[in-house]
């Protein structure tokens, strides 16, 4: 896959899944891919029955017409719009605007946007960036004019944030995209959100998946290790 | 100064200028977004007239529009008059001599909008054509302008395509280089100075403008929204 060796197989079956691993194991790659940025060699995505792709019959389904939606690791917030036209810029539900709108402020009251939202995106700080591309994304999903639900990609939401605003947020989002019954895939390798988010979690390494179940189980390991290191310092 | 030679190298210019934009938009956005042997062959093809003579350029289009070659007589069927000795022919001309012009600061410009910003849209589910219109393009809307006035003034400044392909038809195809050299064959140089005056300091504001532009281009904070 582009240069990149990467041999991963699975099953979303719970709401929110997480991708764990280390750096450079492909986390990315996989969303990347399942989005449809990447196009593997080999492979097959399908979603709710809708195959997104399949190279066995060439089959590649371009990504604005997937039902995926994205948040990338950078923020990418378009310059030359200001915050709330960044937030709007997904927005689906054509034919519902005002609750579309409601949708998005409900969003950005989630994420503590609200007084950023005439903003220009340079006038943010890094947090406040990211938070408003998961925003984004996140309001793109849950807007998602169907048929049935896009499927939700985040790639490491919550890094960078400081640590009393992430466990607000991630419990948050949470309980908020379960009421819009919006899946999400996300990518960490940070060990407490995964626990917090109390998700199901596909360890990769190495390009590879390793393991898949839920967090308590899968990440036990790693769990202990962490908890060693607390008690010896 | 021959002011229907000023009135036609305007409309001209302004003329080749909204043709060539549409031309060169998809083009650029062809050359900026492809790679590979194809990519090269357009890129070289697009720039020929930088380095070509022009009256290389001109001949070629004189003997192409004219009554020699099939392409020329279909031509003259369709349009009921040869097109060379026209203005149409002289549009004709003046497109393919500033095409690089035209699309080289668009293919500069939409090659600076990093990649990231076009995956982030269709990661938001925006069709490749609304993701070039409402991030690409106003991204790049410097290197628009730089292209229509670098466009619009290399038109006012051709001469050897215009002399070869249009001559000197009055209200036609004379236009103001095309009267300047008329004038100081006629040993005007009173006449032939204001005209001179006129090219210079309409290049001149033309170039202010264009370095202008980074003012403008600074306000979008092009290069300040990656994360980490």
């Amino acid at each position: 896959m582009g240069g990149v060796a990467l041999d991963v197989e699975f099953r979303l079956t719970s709401p929110w899944t997480v991708l764990f691993g280390p750096s450079g194991s492909g986390k990315t790659t996989v969303l990347r891919a399942i989005s449809g940025l990447v196009r593997p060699e080999e492979g097959r995505i399908v979603k709710d029955g809708q195959i997104l792709m399949d190279s066995s019959t060439g089959k590649f389904i371009p990504p604005h017409q997937r039902p995926v939606r994205s948040a990338a690791q950078a923020a990418w917030l378009f310059p030359h719009k200001s915050v709330r036209q960044n937030l709007m810029y997904g927005s689906g539900w054509p034919t519902r605007p005002v609750q579309a709108m409601e949708i998005a402020e409900e969003t950005m009251s989630l994420f503590r946007l609200g007084e950023l939202a005439d903003r220009n995106p340079v006038e943010l700080s890094g947090g406040e960036r990211q938070r408003a591309s998961v925003a984004r994304a996140v309001i793109s999903a849950v807007t998602f004019e169907g048929p049935g639900q896009a499927l939700l990609l985040l790639d490491e939401p919550f890094t960078g944030l400081d640590a009393a605003l992430r466990d607000e947020l991630l419990t948050g989002l949470r309980d908020w995209l379960t009421r819009w019954k919006i899946p999400v895939l996300s990518v960490t390798h940070t060990l407490g959100e995964a626990f917090q988010l109390q998700a199901e979690v596909i360890k990769i390494a190495d390009g590879r998946v390793v393991e898949q179940g839920p967090v308590e189980t899968v990440l036990a390991k790693e769990r202990q290790r962490l908890l060693m290191q607390l008690r010896a310092e | 100064m021959d002011l229907e030679a000023l009135w036609l190298t305007l409309r001209l210019a302004a003329s080749t200028t909204v043709i060539l934009l549409l031309v060169a938009l998809p083009l650029a956005w062809w050359i900026a977004s492809g790679r590979g042997p194809a990519r090269a062959l357009v890129q070289a093809l697009v720039a020929l007239p930088l380095v070509l003579p022009p009256t290389v350029l001109g001949f070629y289009l004189l003997v192409a529009m004219g009554p020699l070659t099939p392409p020329g007589r279909l031509l003259i069927r369709l349009v009921g008059h040869p097109l060379a000795f026209s203005f149409e022919g002289l549009l004709i001309g003046s497109i393919l001599y500033s095409l690089p012009f035209a699309v080289q600061p668009l293919v500069a410009g939409f090659e600076a909008v990093d990649r990231g910003y076009i995956e982030a849209a269709a990661g938001l589910g925006a069709s490749p054509k609304r993701v070039f219109f409402s991030v690409v393009l106003p991204m790049a809307r410097a290197s628009l302008l730089t292209s229509a006035v670098l466009t619009f003034t290399h038109t006012v400044g051709e001469f050897g395509v215009v002399l070869m392909l249009g001559g000197n038809i009055p209200g036609a195809t004379r236009t103001l280089s095309i009267s300047l050299y008329d004038l100081v064959q006629d040993g005007n140089y009173a006449a032939a100075n204001t005209t001179a005056l006129a090219l210079v300091g309409f290049a001149m504001v033309a170039l202010v403008v264009i370095y202008l532009l980074p003012s403008v281009r600074r306000s979008d904070g092009r290069q300040a929204d990656v994360v980490r």
